[in-house]
Formats: structure tokens, sequence, C-alpha cells
């Protein structure tokens, strides 16, 4: 976990943005230090609720950055993440993508795991491919790293922070010796079809930027639509 | 301060309660509303989001209530009045995040505009029933303060009054009106900006290194910051002490030191102690004809405009009968129906549930005095008649009960049929 | 010449709470096709009506189970899909079936869509779409094409809607199709393929809001709603999803989009369980 903070530290430093304006919202419950060591703002909010959290802080105060990172976006938090993709909301969400899985690129993962999941018998369903799900909600950025692949996360993080609309990051992170494991079995494949990168056991994990495509975000098409209806009467989102 | 004239729509209206509500958050300077639409609460949402673009307000129907109230909390930190709008199955959705607005002292304002029946109920049809849950739906403990508007032109000043209350204690407000309230068309006059008074949040104006977001003195409600001012907020719903982090130590939860304030220690009593020991300037009661009284009516929301004519009957009778309208149902004015219940025959409750705010009443009398419930299911008021019976039988006994009495209205008696005696006075 | 009392039955009495009838929809309004269609299609896969369940949420479309006599659950809003998880897995032998709206389906209840079809649960979705929350008094939907006004984006949609039959494919399920309520015949064939089909079955029907949608819009009434769709969808079987986007009174995508195979919920589990029985964790049983 602390690679990610590291990574998100370092794309914000390269982002060359100012860094108080920088919010991270999390669902996960970290420790007070990350704050110190980052310098920015944390709001630690109740499960999956992070992204409509955001949400709320961007179009109140729209010059500030919102980072996501959500631990829980496939389950509690599912139906926000399918609905900002859509709206193209201008925030940046990394998830943090912990699953449970012994076995990718036909190897085993060394040493003891005992279930932890909620399913004692560890799980028979088909796991989500965040990414392709993130595309065909009408998410235009989306791109995956290990949580190891500190300067990618970190290039990638500083571009997300730029743009305009949602990015998701999703990021393979876990026990440290799991993580390395996961890391020696990733690929490089920029610009691969989501459909491709689904995270099973015979394959290789997929990495890389999976595309990025201009679409007008949530705030950039508020201020058109209504400033063709309203004209003058309209206030602006400023961002700037 | 005064309000903002461009965000107060001066003038008489004649519109119904739901739009007077959109117009009073728009008066208490409210920036932010994120809704999901849910009879009869919609056309608040609806009056915001065609006002909002012109005033530089931000409106989001967002996909769920769930996502609504988690938008209000962040819009909040982000320094903006913010208010979301519902009713009951969409108010049940909100629960966990009204804990993280209350744990972490977070001020907005929830307008319920309550349905009859539990579950999908009936959403065109009035209720009361959402009211213990208004005080205890969330997990843990938390005090909020909650307002009962009879009219759409109270929709109006009690939004405003919810917003105030809202940023002077740190702490979820709810303004719970009602369908009727909601669909209700009236008078309504908005004032001059320059006559409307409105609580500015109040900021931290020391040190930026030594801030702690909950930190408070005296008044025992600490000063606020904006997210993306430099503060490093760490800002978390688990139990925190006072710099925000979290404490994961048990022996530390329970406690509350001397002096009120003290490093190392959880602020959970706080967000009860704040709301209790404020109470008095939070309590707003209508009171009248108490001096004499024999017998006073306790009611709140729309069944007090009936309750008003019930003891106008009764009082042309002759009958020694005093009103006493809840204005803020939470805190309750445990002191005042303590005071009461000593010198008096009975209280009548009336209300439009099978009986939540009447226990309160009981509590407070401590045994001292009958305790009469008017109860009603929902999907319309009392018959005033009803009431006034009550009012009268109230009155005239002579017998002291213990508990809470219920009354049968001639509603329930025309479907359960029985008498009155059954219930009450056998 | 007098109808005989055989002829005086509706000819759907079997199927419809006739006590209930009239309905509540409003004239012109398209959910009537949509129950009309699926009826037929219970009818013609002739399976007993005593293990048909019908579950729906909140909204027009909700209402639907209150008017089809199998055991039917009107559920709280958005919570169809999760209450006929929990149906189904009570009872596999069951033939769930869910009937909701746009609004019920797609915004609160999209994280529940997206896990049942993940899941490839054996339950069939009929989602009516209308492009609005009609019940509530017509404000904007997830499915509201940008530019259309509503009560609640009163100077026209900004946010992009969502292709319902893409998010339901990307999830996993493996039947999506979609029609008009125009589209009858081939509307009831459909349904009866997803009925037949093992697994999370997802059928979109796109129905005309006289009262609302069209309304606020100046689209006409339901008549004119049914020609617009006579006149400009297009059917396009195994149409890739990615391009079945609805534009505000652009050309609508019809079709059977997918129909492919994938182990059912009991179905892995079934083998899961096989697989587990001799390995390291042990069976469940």
């Amino acid at each position: 976990m602390d690679k990610i903070i590291e990574a998100l530290n370092k794309g914000i430093e390269n982002a060359g943005v100012e860094r108080r304006k920088v919010c991270l919202v999390t669902d996960i419950a970290y420790s007070p230090d990350v704050v110190d060591f980052l310098g920015i703002d944390l709001f630690h909010t109740s499960r999956g609720r992070a992204i409509p959290y955001a949400t709320g802080m961007k179009l109140a105060n729209p010059k500030l950055l919102p980072v996501v990172l959500i631990g829980d976006i496939a389950t509690l938090g599912g139906n926000h993440f399918v609905h900002s993709c859509r709206r193209n909301m201008d925030i940046v969400v990394i998830c943090v993508n912990d699953f449970v899985y012994r076995e990718v690129a036909g190897e085993t993962a060394p040493g003891d795991f005992s279930p932890i999941s909620f399913s004692p018998y560890l799980s028979f369903e088909k796991p989500l491919n965040i990414p392709h799900m993130a595309r065909s909600c009408g998410c235009v950025n989306v791109s995956r790293w290990t949580a190891l692949h500190t300067d990618e996360l970190a290039n990638s993080i500083s571009q997300a922070l730029h743009r305009k609309g949602l990015s998701l990051i999703d990021v393979i992170s876990s026990a440290p010796d799991l993580l390395e494991f996961y890391y020696k079995n990733s690929e490089l494949r920029n610009d691969e079809d989501t459909l491709n990168v689904e995270i099973e056991k015979d394959r290789k994990i997929v990495v890389g930027n999976f595309f990025n495509e201009e679409k007008p975000s949530f705030i950039e098409a508020y201020n058109e639509q209504h400033t063709k209806i309203l004209g003058d009467n309209f206030v602006k989102i400023e961002v700037e | 301060m005064k309000a903002d004239p461009r965000d107060v729509l001066t003038g008489t209206y004649y519109i119904d309660g739901d739009i007077a509500i959109a117009y009073g958050a728009l008066a208490a300077g409210c920036k932010f509303l994120g809704g999901y639409p849910i009879t009869p609460s919609t056309a608040a949402a609806e009056a915001f989001a065609r006002k909002a673009p012109q005033v530089g307000a931000r409106f989001i129907q967002i996909e769920d209530e769930l996502g609504a109230i988690a938008s209000v909390l962040g819009a909040s930190w982000a320094g903006q009045k913010s208010m979301t709008i519902t009713s009951g199955p969409g108010y049940s959705l909100m629960m966990e995040n009204i804990g993280l607005g209350a744990a972490t002292e977070t001020p907005f304002v929830i307008v319920n505009i309550q349905r009859g029946g539990p579950s999908t109920g009936v959403p065109t049809s009035t209720g009361q029933a959402d009211m213990m849950q208004s005080k205890w739906g969330s997990n843990g403990d938390y005090e909020v303060i909650a307002l009962a508007p009879d009219s759409p032109q109270e929709g109006f000043d009690f939004t405003v009054k919810a917003f105030n209350l809202a940023e002077r204690y740190r702490v979820p407000v709810m303004l719970m009106a009602d369908e009727c309230v909601g669909h209700m068309t009236e008078k309504v006059v908005i004032p001059d900006a320059s006559e409307i008074e409105l609580e500015t949040r109040r900021f931290y104006k020391g040190k930026k290194e030594e801030y702690k977001p909950f930190k408070r003195d005296k008044s025992l409600v600490p000063p606020m910051v904006k997210a993306g001012d430099g503060y490093k907020l760490y800002i978390t719903g688990l139990s925190h002490d006072e710099s925000g982090h979290p404490i994961l130590d048990k022996k530390l939860l329970p406690d509350l030191d001397k002096a009120g304030v003290t490093n190392k220690k959880s602020t959970n009593r706080f967000l009860v102690e704040k709301i209790r020991k404020n109470r008095d300037e939070i309590i707003e009661l209508r009171e009248e004809n108490l001096e004499d009284a024999d017998v006073i009516v306790v009611s709140y929301g729309i069944i007090s405009r009936v309750a008003y004519r019930a003891v106008d009957m009764a009082r042309r009778e002759g009958l020694k009968v005093g009103m006493l309208r809840l204005i803020t149902v939470w805190p309750f004015p445990e002191d005042r129906i303590a005071e009461l219940a000593k010198r008096i025959k009975g209280f009548v409750v009336t209300e439009i549930n099978y009986g939540q705010i009447v226990f309160e009443v009981d509590r407070c009398s401590h045994g001292k005095t009958n305790i009469i419930l008017v109860p009603h299911g929902g999907g319309s008021v009392h018959d005033p008649d009803d009431i006034y019976d009550a009012i009268k039988k109230t009155a005239t006994e002579k017998k002291r009960y213990q508990g809470v009495l219920e009354y049968t209205t001639s509603l329930e008696r025309s479907v359960f049929g029985g008498s009155m005696a059954e219930k009450y006075g056998k | 010449m007098k109808a005989s009392e055989e002829e005086k039955k509706h000819p759907m009495e079997n199927l419809l709470r006739m006590d209930r009838i009239p309905h509540i929809w409003c004239p012109g309004c398209g959910i009537g096709n949509a129950v009309s269609a699926f009826a037929e299609a219970i009818k013609k896969i002739e399976y007993d009506l005593d293990e048909i369940c019908v579950v729906s949420g909140i909204g027009c479309t909700g209402r639907v189970a209150g008017y089809i006599k199998t055991d039917s659950f009107h559920t709280t809003h958005g919570r169809g899909i999760a209450y006929a998880t929990g149906v189904k897995l009570g009872n596999p032998k069951m033939k769930v079936i869910v009937i909701s709206g746009d609004g019920d389906l797609s915004a609160i209840g999209g994280n529940h869509l997206v896990h049942a079809a993940r899941r490839n649960i054996d339950l069939t979705v009929i989602c009516v779409n209308n492009f609005i929350y009609a019940m509530t008094g017509g404000q904007v939907a997830p499915t509201t094409p940008r530019t259309a006004f509503t009560t609640t984006s009163p100077f026209g949609n900004f946010e992009s809607p969502i292709n319902i039959p893409r998010l339901a494919e990307a999830a996993g399920a493996v039947y999506v199709a979609r029609w008009t309520a125009l589209h009858m015949r081939r509307l009831t064939d459909s349904i009866v393929e997803a009925l037949n089909k093992p697994g999370f079955s997802f059928v979109e029907v796109i129905a005309p809001c006289a009262m609302y949608y069209s309304r606020t819009n100046r689209l006409g009434d339901g008549l004119n709603m049914m020609k617009f769709y006579y006149d400009n969808s297009v059917i396009k079987h195994g149409e890739p999803t990615e391009n079945v986007d609805i534009g505000f009174q652009e050309e609508i995508v019809i079709g059977k989009f997918i129909d492919r195979e994938r182990p059912t919920f009991s179905e892995s589990l079934k083998s899961w369980q096989q697989e587990n029985k001799t390995g390291k964790q042990g069976g469940i049983d």
C-alpha cells in the first residue's frame, strides 16, 4: 500500500500542480502519517462512497483536485463507479485492486495462502474486469499498473491530474511477497483492448495505458450546455 | 451576516412547500444540492435545478441516495453550504453517511418530506413516522437537530434556520416536513435579503501548523477550514481525537475529562454534548395559553394546524387548554415538559404515527400527569373532532394512569370497530 | 351475433390479474406492450405458471409485478435484481424474471445489474427504457439522451447517457437484446429466447413515455413516438454493443446483440464443488 502512496507523491510532484489543492478521498483507513508525508488533505469516508464524496467536493470547489483512492470500487462502490465514468466526472480514481489470487501466468504464488475472503472456500465467481467495465461505461482514460511500477504509476497519476474528466488507474496491490510475484508476472501492453486484460490464472497480468481518448468532461459539458441555453445568465463553473 | 441579495428571490409567491424549501436553501446561501428523485420531495430538487445555474449553485442528480448524501458531505468540506432532499426510503439509504457526517462534524441539511407507511408506503400521502429514525437512524451515539415546519412559509423560514443551526453547531440538521407541507400550495412571502440573518461558518483563524480539526473551545463546537487550503486535514469516520487521528485504544473511548478538552481522547462524547449542552439555545417552542392550562396539546409539523383548531373549539367551550408546538423536535424540550407535567391534568399528543414523540413526552413527565396519544396511521391528517374529544376526556378525567394511553380515533373505530371506552378510560 | 362466454374472456386472463385492470399507465405508454409481449412469451414457453416469479423494483415499470398473475414481488427501489437473486438461489427450480425500468435497473440498481451479470445468475431481466423517471414526474435519468429536456435538466441534459446493453455485456450477460415497444413479435420471440437461455439474459425495451419524455421535448403522443420508432429503428443482429448508443431523436439500433455461452452461477458452483472435493480446501458439503 505504501508503494501507491509513494507513487502518488511522485505523481503530484511531477504534475507540478499546487499540492494543497489535491485532496485524497479514500475508503481505506490510512494512517495519519500519510497526510504528513503527502502534505495534502485526506478524507476517509464510508466504504465505497469515496467517489460521490469527491464528486461533491469537485462541484462545490472546482479548483480542488480530488484523487479517489478506493479499495471497494467493484462491490459497494460499483454503482458510483459506473455513473462517474458515464458522466466523465473531473476526478482521478485509483482503484486499489488487492484480489487474492494465487495463480497467474500458470504459476502459483509462493507462500501459504489461507483463504481470507468473505467466501471461506475461495471464490468460484468470475472476477470483474475493472478496466473493461470502465470503458463500457464511457470512461476514456484507463491504465493499469502493479504497485511496484512506481514510475509508470506516478506518470499516470500526474497525467491524470492534468487531464479533464475521469481517469481510472487500476493498481494491483497486495501483500509484499505476493506483489513481487504479480510484478514479475506482469506484461506491458499499451493500447491493449480492455477485453483482453482480464486477470486469469493461466495468463500474465496485462499492464499499461489501455486507452486515452477525448470526451467532454462533466464540467465542460455542463458549461457548454448551460451557456448555450442561458447565455449570460449562467454562472460558469470556473476550474482555473 | 445578511443574505446575499443575488440568492434571495424576494417577493410574494403562491407556491408549494417543496419549492419554498428550495428557495429557502438558495436564500440561505446553499450552493450544492445532491439529489435523487423521490416523491413527494422532487419538486424541491426541480426548483433548485432551475435556479441553480443562474446563481452559481450546483445541482447534481446522482445515481442513488447513497451517492447523494456522500456528495453533500464532500461539498460541505469543500467549503459550501450543501443539502439534500428526500423522502422515507431515500432517507433510510442515507443513514450510513448521516453517521459519517455526525462523526466528522460536517454541517449540512437534509430535508425529509415524510410519506406514510414503512418501506415504499404511500408516496403521495402524508406521515410523521420518521421522527425516531431521524434521531436514531445511523449506528452509534450522536445527536442531530430536527425541525418540523407546518406550512410552505415555514418551509422557507425553517430551511434558512436549518442552515444556520447546521453551521453554528457543525451538525446534520433535518428538516422533517411531510407530504402535506411539501405538496400544499400557499402564500409564501420571501423577505428582502437584508431581513434574512445568516449564520456564517466559523473558520479557523490561527496558525496553520497548529490547526486541529476537532479542537474545541467552551462552545464545544470546533472552528472549521476548507479542503484545499493547506491544512493537511485528516478526516475520518473512525473514532478520533481532536486532531482527527483514529483512536483504537479502548480505554480512551468513553471518557470525557473534567476540563472538557484533552489531547488524546475521543471526540465521540462531544458529538452528544455539543447539542445537549447548548439545547436551551437550540430549542424553539411555540406556546399558547399555557398559563392557566389544565390540558396541553403537544404537536409538531402539519398536525399542529389541526390541533390549533381543536384547541380553539375546546377553549370556546370553556376548557382550559394550552398548545405546545415543537419547532425543534430534536433536541427534545425535556425540561419544559417536566416543568409543565407537574401542574396539569394531562398531555394530549397528536402525531401522524402510532406513537413516537409521545413516548418522549411520557419519559419527561416522570409519571406526574396523564399522557394521551391521538394516533393516526398516515395518508391524511386527524379529524379535529378526535383531538377535541381527547382533550375533553382528559380535562374531565379524575383517574391517574401510568404510561401512555391511546385514544382511538373515529377513523380507527370505523376500520377496526370498538369504542373509545375500550382503549381509554376503562 | 352474441359473443360466447369464452369469447368474452380476455385472452391473457390466466396470466394477468384481471381484478387489477384497468392499470395505472397513461395513454400512449409503452409499458403495456412490454407486459403483453412478456405474457405472450410466458404462454409460448409453456412453463408451469406456479414456478414463475416476477420481481420488480419501483417506478412505472415497477408496477408490472402487480398485474402478472404469478408469484410477484414489488420490492424496493433498485433492488429488484438482488431480491430476485435471493429467490433464485432459495429455490433454483423457479424461473425468475425481473421487469423494471431504466432508472430502477441502471441508476440506483446499476451495481446489482453488474454483479448479477458477472455471476451469471440464471435470471431474465426485462428493462423498459423510457429515457426518464416517469413515476416521480419526469426527472433526468442516466439513460436520458444528451440535450433532452427534463424537469431536473431544465436547460437540456448535458451528461452522457449510459448504454445499458454495453454495460450488461461488459459485466458478463450471456444474452443481450434490444427492441422497441413497436416490435411486438420480435420482442416476444426475444423474451422467449431469453427465458430459455441459462444464465443472465437481458432484454431492453425502448418505450414511449407520452406523459413526460415526449411532452417536455415536444415529441407528440405515444403514437408519434411509435411512428418515430418505425422510421428510425434499424435491426442489426450481432452489432457490437459499443455502437448502440442512443442520441436524442437519432437512429435506434435494435436486435439481438449478444448470445453466448458461459457457465452459470450454479454450474460454476457445482463444478467448483466437484473440483474441491478432493482438493486441499475440502468440499462445502
